[in-house]
C-alpha cells in the first residue's frame, strides 16, 4: 500500500513555476528520501504533503486522503526550529500532543515515552533555548512520532549540525526505519540520503530518476571515483583536473575534487602532476565509491549542495 | 487537556518568561507609576495625595492591558510564523478558532498577572482605590472589556504585520501613541477637543476614563463616561474589534497559499 501518492504534481507561484508535474510514492514502512539542490522544490512538495502549501494541479494522496483531511496522520518536521525556545522539552510535547486532542495526563505521558525515544529524558526540564542544535532536532523529530502518525515529513533535519550530532540524528532515523512509520526525508546531503531505503533525485522541479541507492548508481553508469583533497581550491585546478573526468566535468567538494574517469590507475598520477603545474597542492588522493551526490552531478552536471 | 487549555498554559507560560514581555508590560508602566508618583504631584495637598496618585495609577495598569494586547499577542503570532511554529500547527489536525482562544486566554492571564502587579505598585508608592465590591466588580468588567479591545486590534496587527520586528514595533508604537492622544496618558481635560471627541470613541481610553471615574469621581475622569450611549458603544466596539482581530487570524494568519 502507498502511503503517499504523488501524481502531476504542479505548483507555481505566478508565472514561476516550482514543481513540474513530479510523481512519487512512497510504500507504507519505506524510507524515502527525496536529494536536491536548493531550489529544486523539494521542500515546496513536502509543504504541499504537509497541507501548508496548496498545489496548483495534480493529485496528492496520504493514505488515499486529500492531505488536509489527513493531517492527523502526518508528522511535519519543517526546516527551522519551530519547537518554542522558553518552553522545556517536556512542555513543548505536553502542548503539541493538546494540539493532537490528547488529555492533560496522556499528553505528559506520551512527553516522557517520546523524550525517552529520543534520547532526551535527562534533559525534560530544560528550556529548549539552553539545547544543541542536534538535542532541539531531536526533539522536533519527537513532535513527529505520537501514537496514530503514519508519515514522517523530515525538511532538511540536518542542516547545520555538527557533525556528531548529525550522526546522532541519522541514528535515531535509521531505528525508526522498519516500524510502521514511512519517512519522507528531503536533503541536498547525499550522505543523508545514502540510508534511505528509497532515493528520488529531484531537479528544477522535475524528478530526474528514483530508485534504491544502489539502482541509482548502476543507472548512472558511475563505478569509481577519484576523491582529490588539496589545500586550497581555484579555478585552474579544476580547468587542470577537466580533461581528466567524462564529459569534462569536475565535482567541487568541500575539501577539494571529484574526477570521474575510467582509467583511474593511469589518471592518478598524472592528475597530481596536472594539479602540481596548476599550483594546487595536494594533499591526498584516493579511489572512492560513488556517493549519490556524485549520481546527481553524473546525471545532471549540477551540484546537489551547490558548490560547484 | 485539548487544544485550547494546551494553547493557554503554553501562551501564559511564554510570556511569563520572556524578558522583553515582562519589561513592557509590567516593568515599563511600573516606572511610570513611580515617575509620576514622584513628580507630577508636587503642590497638592495631602489629603488628595493617595486619590491623585490612585487616578495616575489606574492609566497604567490600562497601558499595561495595552501593550500586552496590542504588542505581546502579535509578538507570539509573527514569532510563531517566522520560527515555522505556525507550519508545523497547521500540518496538524489543529483548529484556527482554538489555537486564536488558546492564546488570548494565555495573554488574559498575563494581562491579568499584568494588572496587578502594576497596582500594587502603585499602592505601594501611596495610591489608593475605592474599592467597595461593586465598584471592583464594574472596574474589572471594564478591564476586560479594554483587554477585548486590546487584544482585537493585536489580533489585526499580527494578521497584517509579518515579522516579529515590525509586530513589535506597530504595536508598541500604537500603543504608546493611542494612549498620548486619548487620555491614557495624559488628563483627559488637557485634551484638545478633537482629541476628547477621539478619546470617547476609543474603546481603551473610554474604558480607561470609566475606572477613574468609577474609583475616584467625574473630578478626575473629566467627564461622565458612565452614560449607556458611550457604555454600549464602548463594549460594541471592542467586541467588534476583536471579531475582525479573530476572523483575519483565522482567515490571513492560517491562509495556505
Amino acid at each position: 500500500m502507498n502511503a503517499i501518492h504523488i501524481e502531476g504534481l504542479r505548483k507555481s507561484y505566478g508565472r514561476e513555476e516550482v514543481l513540474r508535474g513530479v510523481n512519487l510514492d512512497v510504500r507504507e514502512g519505506e524510507f524515502y528520501a527525496l536529494m536536491g539542490p536548493n531550489g529544486s522544490g523539494k521542500t515546496t512538495l513536502l509543504s504541499i504533503l504537509a497541507s501548508t502549501l496548496l498545489p496548483s494541479s495534480g493529485t496528492i494522496e496520504i493514505y488515499g486522503r486529500k492531505p488536509q483531511q489527513a493531517r492527523e496522520l502526518v508528522g511535519y518536521v519543517p526546516q527551522s526550529n519551530f519547537t518554542i525556545p522558553n518552553l522545556t522539552g517536556r512542555e513543548n510535547l505536553i502542548y503539541f500532543a493538546s494540539v493532537l486532542g490528547y488529555s492533560r495526563s496522556e499528553s505528559a505521558r506520551l512527553a516522557d515515552d517520546l523524550l525517552e525515544k529520543v534520547g532526551l529524558s535527562a534533559d525534560a526540564k530544560k528550556r529548549v533555548s539552553a539545547y544543541s542544535g542536534g538535542m532541539r532536532k531531536r526533539l522536533e523529530a519527537a513532535t513527529a512520532l505520537f501514537p496514530g502518525i503514519k508519515v514522517m515529513l523530515l525538511d532538511e533535519p540536518t542542516t547545520g549540525l555538527d557533525p556528531s550530532a548529525r550522526r546522532m540524528f541519522l541514528g535515531l532515523l535509521q531505528d525508526l526505519k522498519g516500524e510502521a512509520t514511512s519517512i519522507l526525508l528531503v536533503t541536498h546531503l547525499g550522505s543523508d540520503a545514502e540510508i534511505a531505503s528509497k532515493v528520488g533525485l529531484i531537479d528544477g522541479g522535475r524528478m530526474i530518476a528514483q530508485g534504491e541507492p544502489e539502482e541509482l548508481r548502476a543507472l548512472s553508469g558511475l563505478r569509481n571515483v577519484i576523491s582529490i583533497e588539496t589545500a586550497a581550491k581555484s579555478q585552474r585546478a579544476v580547468e587542470a583536473l577537466k580533461p581528466f573526468s567524462e564529459n569534462g566535468r569536475v565535482l567541487e567538494t568541500d575539501v577539494g575534487y571529484r574526477v570521474y574517469s575510467r582509467d583511474q590507475e593511469k589518471a592518478t598520477p598524472e592528475i597530481v602532476r596536472a594539479l602540481d603545474r596548476a599550483g594546487a597542492r595536494v594533499v591526498k588522493v584516493e579511489s572512492a565509491t560513488p556517493s549519490l551526490e556524485d549520481v546527481f552531478f553524473k546525471m545532471t552536471g549540477r551540484s546537489v549542495s551547490g558548490s560547484v | 487537556m485539548g487544544q485550547v487549555t494546551g494553547g493557554l498554559e503554553r501562551s501564559a507560560k511564554e510570556l511569563i518568561r520572556l524578558k522583553e514581555s515582562l519589561f513592557w508590560t509590567i516593568a515599563w508602566p511600573s516606572i511610570w507609576v513611580l515617575l509620576s508618583g514622584a513628580i507630577f504631584v508636587k503642590g497638592i495637598p495631602e489629603d488628595v495625595l493617595p486619590v491623585v496618585k490612585g487616578s495616575m495609577t489606574v492609566p497604567m495598569m490600562v497601558f499595561a492591558l495595552m501593550i500586552a494586547g496590542m504588542s505581546n499577542l502579535p509578538a507570539t503570532v509573527s514569532t510563531d510564523r517566522e520560527r515555522g511554529t505556525l507550519a508545523k500547527l497547521m500540518s496538524m489536525p489543529a483548529s484556527p478558532w482554538r489555537d486564536f482562544l488558546g492564546r488570548v486566554l494565555g495573554l488574559l492571564c498575563f494581562s491579568a498577572l499584568a494588572v496587578v502587579l502594576v497596582g500594587l505598585v502603585g499602592y505601594a508608592t501611596g495610591a489608593r482605590f475605592r474599592l467597595s465590591a461593586a465598584e471592583v466588580l464594574l472596574a474589572l468588567g471594564f478591564l476586560l472589556v479594554g483587554f477585548t479591545a486590546s487584544a482585537g486590534i493585536g489580533s489585526v496587527i499580527a494578521s497584517l504585520v509579518k515579522n516579529v520586528q515590525g509586530a513589535i514595533m506597530t504595536g508598541v508604537g500604537l500603543s504608546v501613541i493611542t494612549a498620548a492622544i486619548s487620555g491614557v496618558m495624559a488628563p483627559y481635560s488637557a485634551l484638545p477637543a478633537s482629541l476628547q471627541s477621539f478619546a470617547r470613541i476609543y474603546p481603551i481610553s473610554s474604558v480607561n476614563s470609566a475606572i477613574i471615574y468609577v474609583l475616584f469621581g467625574e473630578e478626575y475622569s473629566g467627564y461622565t463616561p458612565l452614560t449607556v450611549a458611550q457604555v454600549a458603544s464602548t463594549v460594541a466596539t471592542s467586541i467588534g474589534i476583536l471579531a475582525v482581530g479573530i476572523i483575519l487570524y483565522t482567515k490571513i494568519a492560517w491562509r495556505r497559499r
